[in-house]
């Protein structure tokens, strides 16, 4: 599965700046991606990571400034302080984005078929009407019925299923290497989250695509992604292939987060099991672990100094806990 | 004191050109007597026309009148007229507006259909309208134009006020058994009238362009009371030989109503974000700087 | 589509309605008596009997519904009476006078049209750079200066100092430009602010990051993505600017000695000639409706959404 891989990301850290305040939503974040595989990147909101895949390639809203720092190699190219105009031409073109909320991310004033058709103009230097056809095929591609029509209509005649396929459709259209889609179904109803999932496996394995999986969904991790990176407080804390580091958690944060998933087992009206105490508010960097004041297992040596990120006892499996760390060693 | 608070506090949040001009037209408007050098009526007709002068920095009319003195009373007939207006037009608009935001049901519904009617209607015809009936006279003026005016304010106090009634405390109120006189005078109409101020000094510059205006049209300020619309219309024969007559009035107008645009325009594009001046990305990145250097050692 | 249309068309008759009530109204309830100042004009030693013979002829002695009737009956055939000043017939004048002002108002809204999206564009090219800078200034500078001002300037710079344009007067293309520019400044600064504004808004909406997200440049995403959303705003503010500039008309018919329906109203505003008042308020207001179904409609057909709201 594993070949040379087409995303290394090393010691990103993002500090964005805005009129009012100053926040560093990831710190020192490494992860690689190889081709034909999917990373689903977990968290809680607010942990960062969106920001991760979105602010290095320069979408971020207007008013907020990234500085980013690090090395982020994407197909040999280093995309740490390229000038906008690289990273315009990669993103549509070799990268492709899905966003959460397809009824905001659409043009409320514009054409489906026009939406997915300039992505084909642009990219593949088609015509007008040849991106026309290919949009087409798109919309057939994604699995929306009476193609013809839906090409013709506003984002608003759709429902949040199509809109979300429309925005797969735009995605692909230039036929990316990567996709990156951010929590493509936490807008959508359940019944309809199983179908865009199919989708996008079906689609990323005909077009060879690598794909980063945005989520907070452990349903949508195992169902979906090859590996996970976890993150805490603009952190990668475990990072493993998904079988293992669902079935065996390595860190005390990952544990929690699995945890909570409610279970069948579970009597009804039993309490639900969150983890206790929220997540530290962004700012400044935090010295020493993150998760340190909502930990179970914490010791002193959790706060001196931010934990490396060391293998585990379980193999594949890495995580940045001093605890942890002391009885990998103990066990080697 | 309780409406003014808002306003204050929304002055310490205008921008800084707006709040110089603006406060300088007030104080011009209100020590206009003290500071204006002579008589803005004294007529000396052997210098009529006259160039700039020591004593005449702006030199004097077709009449031998002291430009600068007029131009400086004319800002205190502008910002009486203005005060005038604002007062008659938000004291209807308030009024109609809390009495539909309060009420809600049928009254609400055919209040603001009478409002939309208000607002689709320039504002200078209805004004014009009511001068043509009524007559030309500075009382009809300020009728007219506050007649004109109470429509925007009607809409605005509405909308604040159907706010204010859905908060929870009002509901609570209710619930407690204050009687309805004293929802509306303690609690709602208070609010309302300080939310409406900021609207309304925003505002104050389209009223100042439309005195201006009716006076130059002949159906405003009268003369000899000196008026920036009226000085300009009384200049404009003489447009060839003296245009310093006609451009001082016209610009001093501008002045004062640029301040209030820039405070609307600061209103209008509060909520829009905008990319970072180069002066606050900097401030930001010496607080990014110092976590680089703390996470070192 | 249609049935909106016919909707719309049916609220505007009975807004027109409305509308010929109030002038009607207006003039009725105007203080003091009319017959008295016609007699008094006709023969300044009026006696009873004249005013009498003016009531009679008028049918100012009819109950009100009745003469409400005649003279409704009267305006929509084009007759509105005598003026009580000069004497002419209304109508008439009216008729003379409506080509001055929609030469003048058409020039205007062209020049607000053009002049305001050129600025808008500009700024929002260039946002947030000199360019804006200097555009923006301008359209402040535009909104706060009114229209007698700015064409006091216009006369001084291009006709008293340059002698390109001729001061005033109401023969042919030369003659109309500086009328034109004076009625389309101010709007067009006005309208200005709502392009770059509406630019502002529409490019923090979230689909301009997905926009961005396939690689368009920021000029396609302004011409491709902003504009569909606020050509609607656009249109709508256009429609009140217009509806503002006949208005105008008011102000710079008499500043260029242009016999236009607007020097008209002015004159009759002045010397209280009630039957002017009463006949040029209805042809304006006549004209705001019409103008207000138009833009609605215009509205209707350039946003998706309302479109399929009100089909």
């Amino acid at each position: 599965m594993s070949s040379e891989p087409i995303l290394r990301v090393k010691d990103l850290t993002i500090d964005l700046l805005t009129a009012h305040t100053v926040v560093r939503p990831v710190d020192g974040v490494a992860y690689e991606l190889s081709r034909r595989e999917t990373l689903a990147i977990v968290g809680e909101s607010g942990s960062g990571k969106t920001v991760t895949c979105f602010a290095p390639l320069g979408l971020m809203p207007v008013g907020v400034q990234a500085d980013i720092s690090g090395s982020i190699l994407f197909d040999s190219r280093q995309l740490v302080g390229s000038d906008n105009e690289t990273l315009r031409s990669l993103r549509g073109k070799s990268i492709g984005f899905i966003f959460q909320d397809p009824m905001s991310a659409l043009n409320p004033a514009r054409r489906v078929g026009r939406q997915i058709a300039e992505v084909a103009e642009l990219h593949l230097g088609m015509t007008a009407r040849a991106a026309e056809t290919r949009a087409l095929e798109l919309i057939k591609m994604v699995g929306m019925s009476d193609p013809e029509i839906r090409l013709k209509q506003y984002p608003h005649e759709l429902s949040g299923g199509l809109r979300q396929r429309v925005m797969i459709a735009i995605a692909i259209a230039a036929e990316p290497t990567l996709l990156v889609a951010d929590e493509p179904t936490t807008a959508l109803d359940v019944t309809v989250q199983a179908q865009i999932l199919r989708l996008l496996k079906e689609i990323q394995s005909r077009m060879d695509m690598a794909m980063i999986l945005i989520t907070h969904d452990m349903g949508v991790v195992a169902g979906a992604a090859d590996r996970v990176m976890v993150m805490y407080a603009g952190r990668h804390v475990e990072t493993g292939p998904t079988e293992r580091v669902l079935s065996q958690p390595q860190h005390p944060y990952t544990m929690g987060l699995i945890d909570a998933i409610p279970r069948k087992q579970d009597a009804i009206g039993s309490r639900f099991r969150g983890l206790p105490g929220i997540p530290p508010i962004l700012g400044a960097p935090i010295t020493g672990c993150a998760f340190m004041a909502r930990c179970g297992y914490a010791v002193d040596a959790c706060g001196e100094r931010r934990p490396p990120f060391l293998p585990t006892a379980v193999p594949g499996v890495s995580a940045a806990c001093p605890v942890l760390n002391i009885r990998a060693k103990e066990c080697a | 004191m309780q409406p003014v608070r808002p306003l204050l506090k929304a002055i310490g949040a205008f921008p800084r050109s707006a709040v110089f001009t603006i406060g300088a037209f007030v104080l011009l408007g209100l020590l206009a007597p003290y500071i204006a050098p002579h008589d803005p009526n004294a007529q000396d007709l052997l210098i009529a026309g006259q160039g700039p002068t020591l004593a005449h920095p702006f030199g004097v009319d077709h009449l031998g009148r002291d430009t600068l003195s007029r131009l400086i009373v004319a800002a205190r007939t502008s910002l009486v007229g203005v005060c005038l207006v604002l007062v008659c037009a938000h004291a209807i608009g308030i009024a109609i507006g809390t009495i539909a935001g309060y009420r809600r049901g049928w009254t609400d519904e055919l209040l603001m259909r009478i409002v939309d009617v208000g607002q689709a209607i320039p504002s200078l015809i209805v004004s014009l309208a009511v001068i043509g009936i009524a007559g030309v006279s500075y009382w009809n003026m300020i009728l007219a134009l506050a007649l004109a005016w109470w429509p925007g304010s009607a809409r605005i106090s509405r909308a604040v006020a159907v706010n204010t009634m859905n908060k929870p405390h009002m509901e609570a109120l209710r619930v407690l058994g204050a009687s309805p006189v004293r929802i509306y005078f303690v609690h709602l109409l208070p609010t309302t009238i300080g939310a409406v101020l900021v609207y309304a000094t925003a505002d104050a510059g389209a009223v100042a362009l439309a005195i201006a205006t009716l006076s130059f049209l002949g159906l405003g300020i009268q003369p000899p009371t000196p008026e920036w619309g009226q000085m300009l219309v009384d200049a404009l024969p003489y447009l060839e030989s003296d245009p310093r007559q006609v451009i001082l009035p016209g610009l001093t107008l501008t002045l004062a109503v640029i301040g209030f645009n820039i405070l609307g325009e600061a209103v209008a594009l509060n909520r829009v974000p905008k990319p970072l001046t180069s002066r606050m990305l900097a401030a930001r990145r010496r607080v990014t700087a110092f976590w680089a250097k703390e996470a070192r050692p | 589509m249609f049935a909106f249309i016919a909707k719309r068309a049916r609220n505007a008759v009975l807004l027109l309605f409305l509308a010929s009530v109030l002038c009607f109204a207006l003039v009725v309830s105007a203080p003091g008596n009319v017959a008295i100042l016609i007699a008094e004009l006709r023969t300044p030693t009026a006696t009873k009997a004249d005013i009498a013979k003016v009531e009679e002829e008028l049918g100012l002695n009819k109950p009100l519904l009745e003469r409400y009737g005649f003279w409704l009956n009267g305006a929509i055939h084009g007759d509105f009476g005598i003026s009580y000043k000069t004497g002419e017939a209304v109508g008439a004048s009216l008729k003379s006078r409506l080509a001055v002002t929609a030469t003048l108002v058409a020039g205007g809204a062209v020049v607000a049209f053009l002049l305001s999206l050129f600025v808008g564009f500009v700024g929002a090219l260039w946002a947030h750079r000199a360019p804006d800078v200097v555009t923006r200034g301008s359209a402040l500078l535009g909104a706060s200066t009114p229209s007698f001002f700015v064409g006091a300037l216009l006369v001084y710079a291009f006709s008293v100092t340059w002698h390109v344009f001729p001061t005033f007067g109401f023969a042919g293309p030369v003659s109309w430009v500086l009328p034109w520019l004076t009625l389309g400044f101010l709007p067009a600064a006005v309208l200005s602010r709502v392009v770059r504004v509406g630019f502002e808004e529409a490019m923090a909406k979230p689909y301009v990051l997905t926009a961005m997200s396939k690689g368009l440049s920021r000029t396609s995403i302004l011409v491709r993505d902003a504009i569909p959303n606020i050509a609607p705003t656009y249109l709508n503010a256009l429609g009140t600017q217009i509806g503002t500039m006949v208005v105008g008309a008011v102000v710079v018919e008499p500043l260029f000695a242009w016999q236009g329906i607007g020097d008209l109203f002015l004159t009759g505003v002045r010397f209280r000639d009630f039957m002017v008042v009463q006949a040029c308020l209805l042809v304006f207001i006549t004209f705001f409706i019409i103008l207000n179904v138009v833009v609605d409609i215009c509205i209707t057909l350039t946003d998706p959404r309302l479109r399929l709201q009100r089909s």
